[in-house]
């Protein structure tokens, strides 16, 4: 069952990667969050009741409605397809396939007893797709979705380390993100309404 | 006082300035805290090198530039009610300038005191939040601008340096149950494979080098510090820099008794290197005076992590060389502020003759253009001189012969720009002789001549702290 979601995870990584209608975003992002959450709950064997109710809260509520419902408010369906990137269709995806597949030969040479491989893989995957989203679009809505692309790749490799942090700062980091994806939102609103559109070469104004 | 209360007292504080919309009483709120900041800094130096439960320590570095915290937060104050008079600034946004301000000083509080990896974490990321507000400021194309790309690489920036924390975590496995507080990691680290410490310090330079200043992430370091009021210039100049250093510092210190410490080294060294090359090559092209400087704290922040990274000598010339250039640099950012009063430019050629026209203001410049430029009387002609001592003592000759020349290039830019606007007369369009402000440029000189007396006496309770604050890392 892991191993499905996780293969299911990765899928929607090299969707992500290639997707030009702004909308088909939503839809991924809330699926990545459902995903997380399933992995958690069958990754984490022990869970007591305060820690469920807080991986709850991360994955089910903020990654998986919070932040679709989030984007698409933000965006007020305006914007329909985002700006033209280098690297486009099929040629975005063979990009993202050879970073699964460096990632997951990385992981396997470690030969590190507590490394698990299939996790590492789709962590690293994540956070790599999402600095490759990043720099391959001029948009702003795309670069706020490779953050949160980047985000669930962390969340995976904790997931995936068992990392041992107590509650507190747990709490914490949400806290964080949650704050950061929501200045994000409220500064992506302004810049959207400064310059009329989100294309990232408006924001050339500061230079040497 | 506590250190958990202050941070609970900065959150409802900040929470509270941003609902009060009266200028006065805004602004109250801000030196309260500050008042509130001394009072923790003499509870927690009565307590130095002592732990403060499961996540905090008053450990004595934190102290050290905590005492640089107070004095920069305090002038900041200060140096905002002018701001805020002279621009006629809306009540919303000095609310919401000073509620940041507020929660940007308490996150730098949390960095310097925590005794956790995972806190130290959060507590960095709250300050790119808190930093946005500040950045934002102005409200204008320059401003949003500035805050979209400092806010969206430096969440990038942390989220990476979070991936170098949970390597720590993967590391950590080998020896069974670990906590992430300091003390633990650094007792275990030996035992843990070397592979995954060099990934996560790795890791965490690169994500945290946004924060100090340096490569790969400094581009929006540097426009943040132009399109923000002069008064968070300060501050991303100083505190926030030293912040960046502290949070380095953590890994390195924690790592430092394995057998990654050369090559930890050696990554600090390069990284110090390519920044100072990058600030000399933009520092010849530059002609906006708020970059100019910004460039400036990006060459101190690469002398700093090359000092550093030489061990020895090196450490203590890194720690008070930081602190030296937190008072410098400030002085001169806030300066810059009275310089647009008078000018309404910040831009080179639309400045000159400046010592005639304001001459206190002029004497700041100049004072701190040697300052920072490492002359005599300047007290960073000593670190300076540590640093290449240091790194003669490494044998790497030819390493301080390429220092040297590219920290020469780095003057020549600096005198170029800064002796222009204080004696050359220029075309100027208008000038606003009414912008000058004595008692500001009286702080500001305070601040210089206090890099002056550092150097010259090298006080004998900064010395012992410093010594005090580095006896763990290796010689």
């Amino acid at each position: 069952m892991i191993n499905f979601v996780i293969i299911l995870f990765i899928i929607t990584l090299i969707y992500l990667s290639k997707v030009e209608m702004v909308k088909s975003y939503y839809p991924l992002m809330g699926l990545q969050g459902l995903l997380l959450f399933g992995l958690a709950l069958l990754e984490l064997h022990e869970v007591d009741a305060l820690q469920l109710a807080f991986i709850l809260l991360e994955t089910l509520i903020f990654k998986a409605i919070f932040v679709p419902l989030f984007l698409l408010r933000i965006t007020r369906g305006k914007i329909h397809r985002h700006q033209n990137s280098p690297v486009k269709g099929y040629y975005a995806v063979f990009i993202a396939l050879v970073i699964i597949v460096l990632s997951f030969i990385t992981s396997h040479e470690m030969h590190d007893e507590f490394l698990d491989v299939k996790y590492f893989t789709a962590a690293t995957s994540s956070i790599l797709i999402g600095l490759f989203i990043a720099i391959n679009n001029r948009d702003l809505v795309t670069h706020l979705i490779a953050y949160l692309v980047i985000e669930n790749g962390i969340f995976l490799l904790s997931l995936a380390l068992g990392s041992e942090l107590p509650m507190f700062v747990n709490a914490a980091i949400l806290l964080d993100i949650f704050t950061s994806v929501l200045i994000m939102g409220i500064f992506f609103n302004k810049l959207k309404d400064y310059f009329q559109n989100t294309d990232i070469s408006q924001l050339s104004q500061l230079k040497d | 006082m506590d250190i958990l209360t202050f941070i609970i007292v900065t959150a409802v504080l900040a929470g509270v300035t941003y609902f009060v919309r009266i200028i006065f009483l805004s602004h109250a709120l801000v030196f309260l805290y500050v008042a509130l900041m001394v009072i923790l800094g003499i509870s927690l130096g009565n307590k130095a090198g002592e732990s403060l439960g499961e996540f905090f320590f008053a450990d004595r570095l934190g102290l050290i530039f905590y005492v640089v915290l107070v004095i920069v937060s305090l002038l900041s104050a200060v140096h905002y009610i002018k701001f805020v008079h002279d621009r006629r600034v809306v009540p919303s946004s000095v609310a919401l300038h000073n509620a940041g301000t507020i929660l940007f000083t308490g996150a730098i509080v949390g960095v310097l005191f925590t005794s956790h990896f995972g806190t130290l974490w959060a507590f960095m990321e709250a300050t790119t939040l808190g930093a946005s507000v500040l950045i934002y400021h102005n409200r204008n194309q320059d401003s949003l601008e500035a805050t979209w790309k400092y806010l969206f690489v430096c969440s990038i920036g942390i989220a990476i340096a979070f991936a170098g924390i949970l390597f720590l975590g993967l590391a950590a496995h080998k020896v069974g149950h670990i906590d992430f507080t300091f003390a633990a990691i650094k007792t275990e680290a030996p035992r843990l494979n070397p592979i995954w410490l060099q990934a996560c310090f790795l890791l965490v330079l690169t994500g945290f080098s946004v924060k100090m200043g340096l490569v790969p992430l400094f581009n929006v370091d540097i426009d943040a510090k132009d399109a923000s009021p002069s008064q968070v210039g300060a501050s991303l100049s100083s505190v926030l820099m030293n912040a960046g250093f502290v949070a380095i510092y953590r890994f390195y210190d924690a790592f430092s008794g394995t057998t990654i410490l050369p090559w930890m080294n050696r990554l600090l060294m390069i990284t110090g290197l390519v920044s100072l090359f990058f600030a000399a090559a933009y520092l010849l092209k530059v002609k906006n005076i708020k970059r100019l400087f910004a460039y400036s704290s990006m060459e101190h922040a690469s002398l700093v992590i090359i000092a550093f990274s030489c061990g020895g000598v090196g450490y203590f010339a890194a720690v008070l060389h930081l602190i030296m250039h937190s008072l410098a640099k400030s002085s001169l950012f806030f300066q810059v502020s009275q310089m647009h009063r008078i000018y309404a430019s910040k831009m080179d050629d639309g400045i000159g003759s400046y010592l005639r026209i304001n001459p206190l203001g002029g004497l700041v410049l100049l004072l701190g253009f040697l300052s920072i430029i490492a002359m005599p009387p300047s007290g960073m002609l000593i670190t300076e001189l540590m640093m290449f001592q240091a790194l003669v003592a490494k044998n790497f000759w030819w390493l301080a012969v390429l220092i040297l020349i590219l920290v020469l290039v780095i003057i020549y830019g600096l005198a170029v720009r800064l002796l222009g606007i204080l004696f050359l007369k220029k075309p100027l369009a208008k000038i606003n002789t009414g912008g000058a402000s004595p008692y500001e440029s009286i702080l500001q000189l305070g601040l210089i001549l206090a890099v002056f007396y550092i150097g010259l006496f090298r006080p004998d309770f900064i010395v012992r702290n410093i010594e005090l604050a580095l006896k763990a890392l290796p010689l």
